[in-house]
């Protein structure tokens, strides 16, 4: 018997776990399992294997018994979800419903899910700009948060290397606040975008238009074929999972990489519990897992954790892996974990309509739009809030058919549509500034299905966001009428946080203990075996889509944690 | 394979009620004269012409199928309702039945209902009239046959003049 119970942790154990199989996570088994670890990969929803589980990739419009909306009763039961705008009736089989996990909204927070393998990967936005210096020495220079840990230099070799692996498109631009990376071709401008990029160049010394940089392959190289992957092809349905691995995600790329290895074990259904913390090794020995089908608490075992359960999942588990050590949260002993979360201002939109080009349209369709990196606040301050914003632009031209006769003159104006004008329009993509009062922390009472602890998110708005996106309007109106643009409509959706799917912090990198709660390779100051490289690691929010960041930051935390294993630091 | 070993510990029993708490949808049962009825609505609002009409691409069915799943029972009593309306007004005006009416006649029926007082009547011909548009522009003939829908367009320009572009 006593051979057994030995075989059986040998079993359970592993050169190192990750827990999570979304962007980071993938990136973490990817780097782990080509340096020849055998690697388990927990992710708590289904398995969803590459094309073999995109149920809809392939389904025509008149194939959706409802043409893409969602029955009624699917909205009313998930109010929450119903928000976002990626979720309908091709993608809801990728999103968590609302009562699948609740939580305790102390303040409004959209919390927009995807438990499967590969995560929110399926579903993200693809848009993936490099930091800058401007981004990292920010809140030193603003006086917010903590200083980062790591400077651009730090993270550049390490940005290009997860580039050229991910496949990302862009120009080289030549703008400091965006560096540039590892480029695939760019996406066309349409004219009327041309129009706005030249005049804003002309107006404006400081300002750019440009293509957004984005994770699709629009020229597939050795590296991508290699995967399985192929050439974008433009169909723009990418959140319901893209059979030729048209752009990035953790199922068409690192996943399978990883598995090709032999080293990895993935296994989906898992939910994590808490990291297990043995006091006298004095470091993570490994995790306790809920098997999502039988409800049975297994215990796996590894020398080194990656934590990529998504930002605030993240601190659950963090928070909820106590011991006699660590009463508060693994590895919190300033008591700062959870707090000084952040989050992007997604809440301002502006629109107008163009009277020129009309000669002009476009064919096909693109996966992709240009992008105003931001301009406030970069070099010095010279606003009344700190920081800044960068935005989304696109201009596009679309087919009108009258609708109001009926009979056959209505049907034969539905088959002949005009050629409507240009319309452009814009969407604000705020820095938020982390505080301590905007927080996530375990509720005393509630539990979810798990018996986990649910998570209380204390999230707002304060008045720098106010003044930003009242800047945003205003400057945006002084370009687009600049440009010529008519007509020009400025929206504020005051959506809650959360909708934005950027939330961010609680698990913070710093150069104190005292005052962070990860170093500068993503190691918790306190349990240096656990690294934490997805969302919950990140000190301030900067403007950009933060994926690419976090593939960043993971292979380089995955590079060190194996140099320090070799070393027996580990 | 490692989670062969299983039984540790199984977690303390938790309340997975909600998780499996569905509630039936309400339904449209439109009966057998009903549903003619409302193919020959959608049937008015898009006739066959050289190419079918609403009715033949089976847009009754998706009409009735989207009332049902798709909005809330208040709209789906208002279906049937103006249902009935159609055929009362149909009455009143020409002495027959709707399906007994001329093209001519039946769209002044419909007409009838779009600019009516009650909200109720406005309701049921937007809402019958839109789905229809849908239904009929989203069906596999008039994607695959009438108008230009590229599931796979594999590039995008910017930039095309627009006498060269095949518009739809």
């Amino acid at each position: 018997m006593a051979n057994f119970a030995i075989d059986a942790v040998k079993d359970m154990t592993y050169d190192a776990i990750v827990i999570g199989s979304g962007i980071s996570g993938g990136w973490a088994a990817k780097e782990l399992t080509e340096k020849g670890l055998k690697t388990l990969v927990l992710e708590r929803g289904k398995d969803v294997r590459h094309i073999k589980d995109y149920p809809t990739t392939s389904m025509n419009p008149w194939e959706f018994p409802h043409r893409g909306q969602l029955p009624f009763q699917v909205k009313q039961q998930n109010p929450i979800v119903s928000k976002c705008y990626a979720f309908y009736e091709g993608t809801e089989h990728f999103f968590v419903k609302d009562a699948e996990h609740p939580y305790v909204q102390e303040k409004p927070f959209d919390w927009i899910r995807g438990y499967q393998v590969g995560g929110k990967s399926l579903l993200w936005a693809r848009q993936t700009q490099r930091w800058s210096d401007f981004d990292f020495e920010g809140p030193a220079r603003d006086g917010f948060a903590v200083d980062w840990p790591i400077r651009y230099k730090d993270l550049a070799p390490w940005y290009s290397y997860v580039e050229k692996f991910a496949g990302i498109s862009g120009n080289k631009d030549g703008i400091p606040q965006l560096p540039d990376g590892e480029f695939l071709p760019a996406h066309e401008m349409n004219c009327v975008e041309s129009h706005f990029q030249a005049q804003v160049a002309k107006k404006y010394k400081d300002r750019q238009v440009i293509m957004g940089r984005c994770a699709h392959i629009t020229k597939p190289q050795p590296i991508h074929l290699e995967q399985g992957r192929a050439q974008c092809q433009h169909r723009t349905i990418c959140e319901r999972g893209c059979p030729f691995g048209g752009y990035f995600s953790s199922n068409a790329s690192t996943l399978p990489w990883a598995a090709k290895t032999g080293n990895m074990t993935l296994r989906p259904d898992s939910v994590v519990h808490s990291i297990i913390y043995d006091e006298q090794k004095g470091k993570a020995t490994g995790v306790r897992v809920i098997d999502a089908n039988t409800k049975e608490e297994l215990e796996f075992y590894a020398r080194i954790i990656f934590v990529n359960a998504a930002a605030l999942n993240t601190n659950l588990i963090l928070l909820n892996s106590t011991s006699n050590r660590f009463q508060q949260g693994l590895g919190n002993d300033n008591g700062l974990m959870g707090k000084y979360v952040a989050f992007h201002n997604y809440r301002a939109r502006i629109s107008a309509d163009y009277d020129g080009d009309l000669d002009s349209t476009t064919d096909g369709r693109r996966p992709n739009s240009p992008y105003i990196p931001r301009f406030r606040n970069v070099h010095k301050q010279e606003t009344d809030f700190l920081r800044g914003y960068a935005a989304g632009f696109n201009a596009n031209r679309k087919s009108h058919a009258d609708q109001s006769g009926l009979g056959g003159d209505l049907k034969a104006s539905l088959l002949n549509p005009k050629l409507g004008g240009w319309s452009v329009g814009s969407h604000m993509m705020g820095e938020t500034i982390p505080k301590e009062s905007n927080y996530v922390a375990l509720d005393k009472s509630k539990k979810d299905a798990f018996g986990m602890p649910q998570l209380k998110i204390s999230m707002d708005y304060d008045e720098n966001d106010e003044k930003m996106v009242k800047d945003y309007f205003e400057q945006m109106t002084e370009m687009f009428t600049h440009a010529g643009f008519t007509n020009i409509r400025t929206s504020d959706s005051k959506q809650a946080p959360g909708l934005d799917i950027h939330e961010m912090g609680g698990v913070r990198m710093g150069k104190d203990p005292k005052t962070s709660l990860l170093n500068e390779w993503n190691q918790l100051h306190a349990c240096k075996n656990v690294f934490v490289t997805d969302g919950a690691c990140m000190t301030s929010t900067a403007t950009q889509n933060p994926s690419l960041t976090y593939m960043a930051l993971t292979a380089r935390a995955v590079d060190h944690a194996v140099s320090e294993m070799k070393k027996m630091n580990l | 394979m490692a989670w062969a070993v299983v039984g540790l510990a199984v977690l303390p029993a938790c309340d997975f009620g909600s998780k499996k708490a569905t509630a039936k949808a309400v339904g449209t049962s439109l009966s057998p004269s009903q549903e003619e009825l409302l193919a020959e609505v959608v049937d008015t609002i898009i006739p066959a012409t050289d190419t079918p009409g609403a009715k033949e691409l089976n847009v009754h069915s998706f009409v009735q199928q989207m009332v049902t799943d798709c909005y809330e029972p208040k709209v789906q009593e208002n279906l049937v309702k103006g249902l009935d309306t159609v055929e009362e007004l149909a009455d009143k005006s020409f002495s027959k039945s709707f399906g007994a009416c001329t093209g001519e006649e039946r769209i002044e029926v419909l007409r009838k209902m779009e600019n009516a007082k009650e909200e109720e009547q406005k309701e049921f011909y937007s809402l019958v009239k839109g789905l229809t548009v849908r239904g009929y522009m989203n069906s596999e003939y008039v994607m695959t046959n009438l108008v230009k829908y590229e599931a796979i367009p594999g590039h995008y320009y910017g930039c095309v003049p627009v006498n060269e572009k095949s518009l739809s």
